[in-house]
């Protein structure tokens, strides 16, 4: 049993880190909560879905269509909504109520073009599991698992070892510094977002291979994926990593005697615990504002 | 006509709601987004105690407010130390554990099985059953609550709540203790938003933790920008015309679920829209800064 837990509390923090990593770019860029990397996250299963399961693409195909498709998508919200606000130095809570709005807007409109039914997304047979130390891993956990270490290792090669990395880290730090040495802000931005986006499609598709598709599903992981980011640190990337770990784990032994239903609720006191008695996570970086 | 009463009724509960989440964010300057929290408390411990020990929905409601205002001060109490954002995420953490309380004591609230035949006021002996009685009922509490928060809005209190608003650090070193009013700002609007609930549970006498959910707080909250933050007659015209407008899509020969699909949409477009245009709202004096 508790081998279990410990297996799917790893599963459930790969996803978490992978949107906690992708919120966190984002948060590094413009230090506001982009509440719509949520919709951004179901868009990019639903994509895969339409794809593979309307138009009969190969999978592979499919997934990297849809997680281009989700980058777009986290590009186009930036251009349409966000940088007007930007232009207009709107404050972050502006910021933050007008992505609650897209994110309604688009999962509503997903909702109204895909019904409210859940889909599924299978790509073969269910197969049976694998036992490992009295645990049962499924080979699609096994793919979550790999897919979202070689994201990780991935992003980070970027982020330390090349030239537009670098730019992105000094944006992190001093956007107005960086912007004097020559780094062009907006194009930044740009790409964090489109990486961000990327990142909650990729989390959005394996988690519909493992469970289903629903309008509504990328509103309790988008959560989740904030608390990771918090717990780690908002806007740190290994924080991110290990926030999302973090939550993962607690979640699931929190559970280990209790109904599953009250896992939301941990993580939310979880969330209150941190925002309160340590507002930067563990590796958090300081910010020039105060969050207390 | 029944319809129309329908509609009123419904109105006139979420502009309490709207008016007392408007004396939280519009008059004090404090995002909090999870108002549906405050009502949620207010109408199950009504219904509950009207279902459970028989107690009359009048006194129900006073109990299911106060409890309310508790939970304003044990959400407030942590909460009001956060600034901008975090204080807006705390809050949303607050609403979503509520729900999640709600959804899952399944022995207390029956969990999404919901509870069922809850009864309705009466006023000496006589049920509150012809439609347009309960709206005078609402009518006279949206009035209760328009008249205390005029109060409190044009008082001594209500210029220092304005001065947390614009400027916390002068209105500290003026020697006001900030986090004590900002904490009853939200016991105020808390108590208020337990009225609403339990208004709300008493007239559909059926109670599900879907109708609490923290897309309902972002609604309420929609209601208020965009009628006016920081304006009390806005947020009774903002939730009237937000409760009213999305009706008008049922005229169109839309589905049920279609409509409330389209009518989410427009709420998510008119965030983004005032957001970009009028972040104000309509008829308000107050943005975020």
């Amino acid at each position: 049993m508790i081998e279990q837990l410990f297996l799917n509390s790893l599963i459930a923090g790969s996803i978490y880190a992978l949107i906690a990593l992708g919120f966190s770019i984002i948060y590094r860029t413009v230090k506001f909560f982009h509440f719509t990397h949520g919709i951004v996250y179901t868009a990019g299963a639903y994509f895969a879905y339409s794809l593979f399961t309307s138009l009969q693409f190969s999978f592979l195909i499919s997934f990297f269509v849809s997680i281009l498709l989700a980058s777009l998508l986290g590009v186009i919200i930036d251009r349409t909504v966000y940088y007007p606000l930007r232009f207009k130095k709107a404050s972050n809570l502006s910021f933050l109520i007008a992505s609650f709005g897209v994110f309604i807007f688009l999962q509503n409109l997903i909702a109204l073009i895909y019904g409210n039914k859940i889909l599924t997304l299978r790509t073969g047979p269910i197969k049976e599991g694998y036992h490992i130390f009295g645990a049962v891993i499924t080979p699609i956990q096994i793919l979550i698992l790999t897919v979202s270490i070689i994201l990780v290792f991935l992003l980070w090669l970027f982020i330390k070892q090349t030239k537009l990395g670098k730019a992105m880290r000094a944006v992190f730090d001093d956007p107005l510094a960086s912007n004097v040495v020559g780094i062009n802000p907006e194009r930044i931005i740009f790409i964090s977002f489109a990486l961000g986006s990327l990142l909650a499609g990729v989390a959005g598709i394996l988690i519909s291979l493992e469970t289903n598709l629903e309008p509504t599903m990328g509103f309790i992981p988008l959560l989740k994926g904030i608390i990771a980011s918090i717990i780690g640190g908002v806007g740190s990337i290994p924080g991110s990593i290990l926030g999302g770990f973090f939550l993962g784990l607690v979640e699931n032994l929190g559970i280990w005697k209790i109904s599953a239903g009250w896992k939301d609720l941990i993580a939310f006191v979880i969330l209150i615990i941190f925002l309160l008695l340590k507002p930067r996570g563990f590796l958090g970086i300081k910010t020039e504002k105060e969050i207390i | 006509m029944e319809y129309l009463f329908h509609i009123l009724i419904i109105s006139g509960i979420y502009s309490i709601l709207a008016l007392s989440l408007n004396l939280i964010i519009g008059f004090t300057g404090l995002p909090a987004f999870g108002h549906a929290a405050f009502s949620c408390v207010g109408a199950y411990v009504s219904a509950l105690l009207a279902l459970n020990l028989g107690i009359s929905p009048w006194i129900g409601l006073l109990i299911g407010a106060v409890m309310a205002s508790l939970l304003g001060l044990l959400i407030g109490y942590p909460s009001i130390r956060l600034k901008g954002d975090y204080l807006a995420l705390a809050t949303f953490g607050f609403g979503v554990i509520v729900y999640s309380i709600a959804k899952n004591w399944v022995p207390l609230t029956k969990g999404p099985m919901g509870l069922p035949s809850i009864p309705r006021f009466s006023v000496f002996g006589f049920s509150l059953e012809p439609i347009w009685t309960y709206f005078i009922l609402v009518l006279l509490f949206v009035l209760i609550t328009v008249l205390v928060i005029q109060r409190i809005v044009h008082s001594p209190f209500g210029r220092i709540l304005r001065s947390i608003r614009e400027d916390e650090i002068a209105s500290e070193a003026l020697g006001k203790n900030t986090t004590k009013y900002k904490l009853l700002v939200f016991v105020v609007g808390a108590f208020f938003a337990g009225i609403a609930g339990s208004l709300y549970a008493h007239y559909i006498t059926f109670l599900d933790p879907s109708t609490f959910t923290v897309m309902e707080s972002i609604t309420v909250l929609l209601m208020v920008i965009f009628g006016g933050m920081g304006n009390i007659p806005g947020s009774i015209v903002g939730a009237t015309i937000l409760v009213v407008f999305p009706e008008l899509l049922r005229f169109l020969g839309l589905s049920s679920s279609m409509a409330a699909q389209v009518r989410q949409m427009i709420y998510g477009l008119l965030l983004v829209i005032l957001m970009l245009k009028r972040p104000q709202g309509l008829m308000g004096t107050f943005r975020f800064k």
